[in-house]
């Protein structure tokens, strides 16, 4: 353990536990902890077999699915949930609380509870489930499913985020727009959403990584059509670790985009 | 033609303040509505803008009712304490977005000489440039009504004073009520055709500049326009059109009040009383010459506010001294002088507070 060398006001060298080396040497440890496995996902097989397995047809499928059903999903998440935040950022009070709570509630919730709590209401059991399969539309092992599964957790992030950026627009602003005789409406699209605009998008950017990766819920709902965390779940348990490797690489990558965005044109809301 | 803005019996009520009922009409004029901070200023402007809605009461302009109507709908143009531009768009973009028509940009920039200013964005504007734009955007809707909550507020005196002179021959030509909101006597002096008081919610009194300063209807009028000349006085003699009004050891004489209390508040503002030198000759005294000592003096720039102490110490009063009248006495701390004190300048307010 490193110790440094102090002298106080009166001159005399005091040797003193250095806790700051000691607080460094923790966080370097936990960053190692992030860094090491990622490096060693890409390190583990040869990026040209990497390449080769990346387009046999499970990847392909699965990797279409994810995109599409995480993008529905973010649609969906997204129109419905700025309203809702909007809302939320511009009232107060307890009902506003008890809003939140319940929009926060998917978001600790673990997510095959939120599975089962789902399955009770679009599950083919369920009424609602089975007039959709009458209808030939189930809701269940189907992209639908998917979709339910990913806006249901992941549409929290938008609202949470959202709402943020909202609240971080002077209502001032908007009172001057309506007051130079513009409605709500013109008011949401050239003065609100503009300022809010980098923070809804990191609201959208993370409800899109948190569908992307949805396994839990998805599982539940729809084990068919596979999105990419199931068919990592499928490859390993099948045919072993290595086969997971592929779709894994593709997920990070995935991740790393979305970093890049919420680093870049979207506004970082942890930072 | 003018245009009327008319509120009757205006209420809103708050968990800790409640405003009104207030009656107010004003036709194309400018009323500068002067009060403390939290006495209800910003509230009377967000109801007639429609960001606020009232309890109970009605606004009119030009005869349409305004209470139930947002504030799109309203055609009231408000100008707000920052200036309030969007941020993401540049002064002209700011301009653009509220004119009726695209050249009143350009002409609204030449009026309020923001030409040069229209491809900056507000944040790298000064306070005063960004009070021209949102003024300029404010006037591009061409608003029945202008309401201007504090725009100079925040700004340097020589920029205050200049858009303040400015601002007064704008306002004449809109032809529109101007509702100018600021807790600054000055500006509302300077301002207003009219000036109204407002305290804890009510309006105090609404009358011409010279009329709040030199009679004023309560002593927190009186006060809050900067006089500082109040006695309890008491009216002694009193006839058809005269009286005499005692207040320490002093005695004067005014024309009657139009009221019968005995027990008043004499206000004599300090801009009125008349300081002279201590070898006055007796053709130049009045029934109202007073002999005082000078208890300190204070440069005030434009003028010298000097306190004096009145008939052996019995009173203070307060004058204001033009510098060349300043000079010619040779004031200092000390100075025998005779105060005359005007009949007119002599204001009674009734003990009711």
């Amino acid at each position: 353990m490193a110790s440094r060398t102090n002298s106080d006001r009166t001159g005399t060298v005091t040797f003193g536990f250095d806790w700051i080396s000691v607080a460094l040497v923790l966080g370097g440890v936990l960053l190692l902890y992030y860094v090491v496995p990622m490096a060693s996902l890409f390190l583990s097989v040869p990026a040209g077999d990497i390449l080769a397995r990346m387009t046999s047809p499970t990847v392909v499928d699965s990797a279409t699915t994810s995109l599409l059903s995480a993008s529905i999903s973010t649609v969906v998440a997204t129109l419905f949930g700025l309203p809702l935040a909007y809302w939320l950022a511009r009232t107060d009070g307890a009902v506003t609380k008890g809003v939140l709570a319940v929009v926060v509630l998917p978001l600790v919730l673990p997510p095959t509870v939120g599975g089962i709590v789902l399955l009770t209401v679009f599950g083919p059991g369920s009424p609602l489930g089975e007039a959709a399969i009458a209808a030939g539309f189930p809701l269940t092992r189907s992209l639908a499913g998917v979709v339910l599964a990913q806006t249901f957790v992941a549409s929290p992030f938008v609202v949470v985020t959202a709402k943020a950026a909202f609240e971080s627009v002077d209502q001032t602003l908007e009172y001057a727009s309506r007051s130079l005789g513009k409605s709500r409406l013109t008011t949401a699209r050239h003065v609100t959403l503009p300022l809010a605009g980098s923070g809804i998008l990191a609201g959208v950017t993370l409800a899109f990584a948190r569908a992307i990766g949805e396994f839990g819920a998805t599982m539940m709902m729809a084990y068919y059509p596979r999105t990419m965390p199931v068919q990592i779940w499928v490859a390993f348990i099948e045919l072993g670790l290595d086969n997971a490797y592929p779709v894994a690489i593709l997920l990070v990558l995935i991740a790393a985009a979305a970093l890049l965005i919420l680093n870049t044109v979207a506004s970082n809301p942890w930072e | 033609m003018g245009m009327t803005l008319e509120l009757s019996r205006l209420r809103k009520a708050y968990a800790q303040f409640g405003f009104g009922p207030v009656d107010l009409t004003v036709d194309d004029e400018v009323l500068a509505v002067l009060g403390p901070s939290g006495s209800g200023k910003t509230t009377l402007l967000s109801l007639i803008a429609g960001i606020t809605s009232p309890g109970s009461g009605s606004i009119q302009l030009d005869g349409r009712e305004l209470v139930g109507f947002p504030p799109e709908d309203r055609r009231v143009g408000m100008v707000f304490q920052e200036g309030a531009l969007f941020p993401h768009m540049t002064a002209r973009e700011n301009i653009a977005y509220a004119a009726t028509a695209s050249d009143r940009v350009d002409e609204l920039a030449t009026l309020l000489e923001v030409t040069d200013l229209l491809d900056r964005r507000p944040p790298t504007l000064s306070g005063g440039e960004r009070q021209r734009v949102a003024l300029a955007r404010t006037l591009a809707t061409d608003p029945d009504a202008l309401l201007l909550d504090e725009p100079l507020s925040s700004l340097d005196t020589p920029i205050r004073k200049r858009l303040r002179d400015e601002l007064h021959s704008l306002f004449e030509s809109l032809d529109i009520p101007v509702l100018y909101v600021t807790h600054d006597q000055r500006t509302a002096t300077a301002l207003g055709d009219r000036i109204a008081i407002v305290r804890d919610g009510a309006l105090e009194q609404v009358a011409t500049p010279s009329a709040v300063l030199t009679r004023p209807k309560s002593r927190f009028v009186a006060r809050f326009t900067g006089n500082e000349n109040l006695f309890a006085g008491t009216v002694t003699d009193r006839t058809a059109d005269e009286a005499v009004i005692q207040f320490g050891d002093v005695r004067v004489h005014t024309t009657a009040p139009n009221h019968s209390a005995s027990a008043v508040t004499v206000c004599i503002h300090p801009s009125r009383v008349e300081v002279e030198a201590p070898d006055l000759v007796d053709g130049d005294r009045t029934a109202n010459t007073v002999t005082g000592t000078v208890a300190r003096w204070l440069n005030e720039g434009s003028e010298y506010r000097v306190d004096i102490d009145i008939e052996a110490g019995s009173l203070a009063l307060t004058a204001n001294v033009r510098p060349p009248t300043f000079e010619r006495l040779g004031l200092a701390n000390g100075s025998a002088v005779h105060v005359l004190i005007p009949e007119e300048s002599i204001h009674l307010i009734p003990d009711v507070e």
